[in-house]
């Protein structure tokens, strides 16, 4: 049986590039680096303009609070430093840099030598920070800040391999082309955690990976392969707690709080790379699809790739796309612009057309069929938050937990008559906090 | 070099492209094709109506069609709301409200019936998905008002002009109304369940409701919540309470007589008019069916589904309010659990 949650949507699962292998991209003319990819404060460029870097030479750093370094994923030459707004919609300070095409690795990155198991947990916390290593499955939360507040703390690691979202396949080919660096990943984790035991969550989607995990780790007393089941949001951490632990995570509280802690698979694999070979993240996996897309494919390329490089790539556009989407079709984000680049947090870049992606209509009308009522993973009415939203009426909002809402947008993709419900909730949900904020 | 058709100006490009907030994707059930399920749901029953009744059945379903469309489309430029004559539901308030009058009625008056089912119970209070009552049972029981008129059945396969409202026939009693008096009808329950007695257009057949109710239950369109609780508390209280010295027989007559499957499944379950939490529609379906039988006990007319559909719709929201679910995670006083033994075992 394939452990799960109660409510949640099966949307088709479109994952065209499921069995397509992990593509090198060819090296990127230039590449543009944000100083800010991660949750938390910006970094302040080490670099000037002119500047020599290396491959790995680390070009951002965090002066002060949380926050994660950026490494330079080429070689080459600094050419402008500047202000430009980034995939998530906010002007950033963004380092452009020319490649050289030598690819020259900095000469300061070493290894560990010696074996895994001499690191101290401090030393692996500290690898994990100075190689700017941040959740790699969207959210972008540093994740040296998410080992030190859970360590002590909490009594079962999570690594989230359930990439629940239509199209996106990133995560599964690296689970069956390269579990080891998964595996050593997680153990590295337990090791800084303190813990003795691992959770791998798959989705039942993806049965190569559930049997070659189950395989490599049988006997292995340490880990357990969960099989969860097919559906979205599988991946989001309250629902994938619930449904291993049966625990649910109380409102307004993290993970930790219940002894539990996630980590994405890539994440995982990259924290593995940088305690073992010193390797910063500075590059990622992404999976173009779409069907706009000639050929989709799952591309290892350098942070700060265009993603009209990826798309060359795959053999170009066959069809003008109607959004473009970095991330997944549920949670990702529309960008407007095909020269964007890839970002520590983008999993996968849609390129869809007219007929494969729809929008809420002006005409919607809500005719209370409840179906939201029955997807809703956090067991709301999103229908009664959608219409109170409408009438501006946060009072009642709040009564019926809006703020509990996790904004999957499952109600959304349901609705027959086309409501932008997850919208207006979101509405409703920056009113009340300006409202609380007003009165305190 | 660049393969992909990228003009020259990014400007022209970026036009092309929506930037809009995520979800992306929308499952491609929409409004009209959920009123389209409907529609082939009630179909056989139509079909069956018109095959029983005759043609004069058929004519009384497109004049209250025709008069829901016209209703629809006039009121909305009228009241200046959405044009909304593409999302079929007009169609559904008419076949349904056609299917709910005896086959005798004068022509005008589903006509008349339709223009109050949409004009008034719906579009007044702003159109679909905004009004409290069911529109079809609203106008059927306005067309009470011609009483006469509306208690008018007649036998099966009787030969009746199709224009005309000068019906000859001979008045018949319904099933319900020997059962109301305590006794079983002379109809055989059989037949009671394939639809052979007389009644309303669509109501006789138990039988091909049902089929039709199944359909939009596997199709999703309806969860099994309402009509069950709907006709299993029917079948409950007549079989418990029935009324003179009856066995089971009287509650399965009483399940199969009148409106009841053609309420539960179709009337009953109408969204905007039904709660739309799992135990609120429990509690509806009980207190439609608990209504039903009290008003069939004890009422003066024999029939009591439409009404106790509209009075459990006015309940509809403090139904909803009362029947919340507890959202995830709620915030209780006491302090969080932390976690058990892991449910479930390895994988395979």
């Amino acid at each position: 049986m394939s452990l799960t949650f109660i409510g949640g949507i099966h949307p088709r699962e479109n994952k065209n590039a499921k069995d397509k292998p992990i593509e090198l991209l060819p090296p990127p003319e230039s590449i543009r680096l944000s100083m800010s990819q991660h949750i938390g404060v910006h970094c302040t460029p080490t670099v000037a303009v002119g500047d020599h870097v290396y491959k790995y030479q680390c070009i951002g750093k965090i002066t002060s609070g949380l926050g994660v370094p950026v490494h330079s994923s080429i070689s080459g030459t600094v050419k402008e430093i500047t202000k430009s707004v980034t995939p998530d919609n906010v002007e950033k300070q963004t380092v452009i840099i020319e490649n050289d095409g030598q690819n020259t690795p900095d000469p300061s990155v070493r290894g560990f030598d010696g074996p895994l198991s001499e690191l101290s947990a401090a030393q692996i916390i500290e690898r994990v920070r100075d190689a700017g290593i941040s959740g790699m499955g969207g959210a972008t939360f540093p994740s040296y800040a998410k080992i030190n507040s859970a360590a002590g703390k909490v009594k079962h690691l999570i690594i989230n391999c359930c990439e629940c979202e239509p199209y996106i396949c990133a995560n599964y080919r690296l689970m069956i082309e390269d579990p080891d660096a998964v595996i050593n990943g997680a153990k590295l984790l337990m090791k800084a955690l303190g813990l003795r035991r691992c959770d791998i969550a798959i989705e039942d989607n993806k049965k190569e990976a559930i049997r070659l995990f189950t395989k490599k780790l049988s006997g292995n007393q340490m880990f357990t392969v969960r099989k969860m089941k097919t559906k979205y949001p599988q991946g989001d951490e309250r629902q994938l707690i619930f449904a291993i632990y049966n625990v649910m995570i109380p409102q307004g509280k993290l993970p930790a709080d219940v002894g539990c802690v996630i980590f994405n698979t890539e994440t995982t694999a990259a924290v593995f790379r940088a305690v073992a070979y010193g390797i910063p993240l500075c590059e990622r996996i992404v999976t173009v699809d779409g069907d706009c897309v000639k050929e989709p494919k799952n591309i290892l390329c350098p942070i700060g790739a265009p993603l009209s490089d990826l798309v060359d790539f795959c053999g170009g556009l066959v069809k003008p796309p109607k959004k473009i989407i970095f991330g997944g079709p549920m949670m990702g984000q529309a960008q407007w612009d095909i020269r964007s680049p890839v970002s520590k947090g983008t999993s996968a870049a849609l390129l869809l057309s007219a007929s494969a992606t729809t929008e809420y209509e002006h005409r919607s009308a809500c005719i209370r069929c409840g179906k939201c009522v029955g997807v809703c993973p956090m067991h709301l009415m999103p229908t009664y938050l959608a219409s109170f939203s409408r009438t501006y009426n946060f009072d009642m909002c709040e009564k019926f937990g809006v703020m509990s809402c996790v904004e999957c947008g499952s109600c959304t993709y349901v609705c027959p008559g086309r409501v932008p419900i997850v919208q207006l909730i979101r509405s409703a949900k920056v009113r009340i906090k300006e409202n609380r904020a007003k009165k305190s | 070099m660049k393969k992909h058709p990228l003009p020259d100006s990014t400007a022209e490009f970026d036009k092309m492209l929506t930037v809009s907030p995520n979800p992306h994707i929308r499952s491609r059930e929409t409004t009209p094709s959920l009123m389209l399920c409907v529609i082939i749901a009630l179909l056989p029953a139509a079909v069956w109506g018109v095959y029983q009744f005759g043609l004069r059945a058929l004519m009384i379903m497109i004049v209250s069609i025709v008069s829901c469309v016209c209703a629809e489309a006039l009121s909305a430029l009228v009241l200046k709301l959405k044009f909304s004559i593409n999302d079929l539901s007009a169609v559904v308030t008419g076949l349904l409200l056609a299917l709910n009058l005896p086959v005798s009625v004068p022509l005008w008056m589903p006509a008349v019936g339709g223009v109050f089912a949409i004009v008034i119970v719906k579009q007044l209070f702003g159109g679909i998905g905004k009004n409290f009552l069911n529109p079809a049972l609203c106008a059927r029981v306005f067309l009470f008002s011609w009483a006469g008129e509306m208690t008018y059945f007649t036998t099966p396969k009787t030969a009746l002009p199709l224009f005309s409202s000068d019906i000859d026939a001979v008045s018949t009693a319904t099933p319900l109304a020997s059962l109301n008096a305590g006794a079983l009808p002379g109809i055989p329950i059989i037949d009671l369940f394939i639809g052979k007695q007389p009644g309303c257009i669509g109501e006789v057949s138990a039988l091909l409701l049902l089929a039709g109710g199944l359909f939009l239950i596997i199709r999703k369109v309806i969860s099994v919540r309402i009509p069950l609780a709907f006709i299993g508390t029917v079948f409950a209280l007549t079989y418990f309470f029935p009324l003179g010295d009856q066995d089971v027989h009287y509650a399965v007559a009483s399940v199969f007589s009148g409106a009841l499957f053609l309420g539960a499944f179709f009337m009953a379950t109408d969204y905007t008019t039904s709660p739309c939490t799992p135990i609120g529609q429990i509690i509806y379906g009980v207190g439609c069916g608990a209504l039903t039988v009290l008003i069939r006990y004890f009422g003066g007319y024999p029939e009591g589904v439409s009404f106790a559909i509209l009075i459990m719709n006015l309940f509809v929201w403090f139904i909803d309010k009362y029947t919340k679910p507890t959202p995830f995670g709620h915030v209780k006083p006491e302090k969080p659990k932390k976690p058990k033994k892991a449910k479930g075992g390895e994988a395979e």
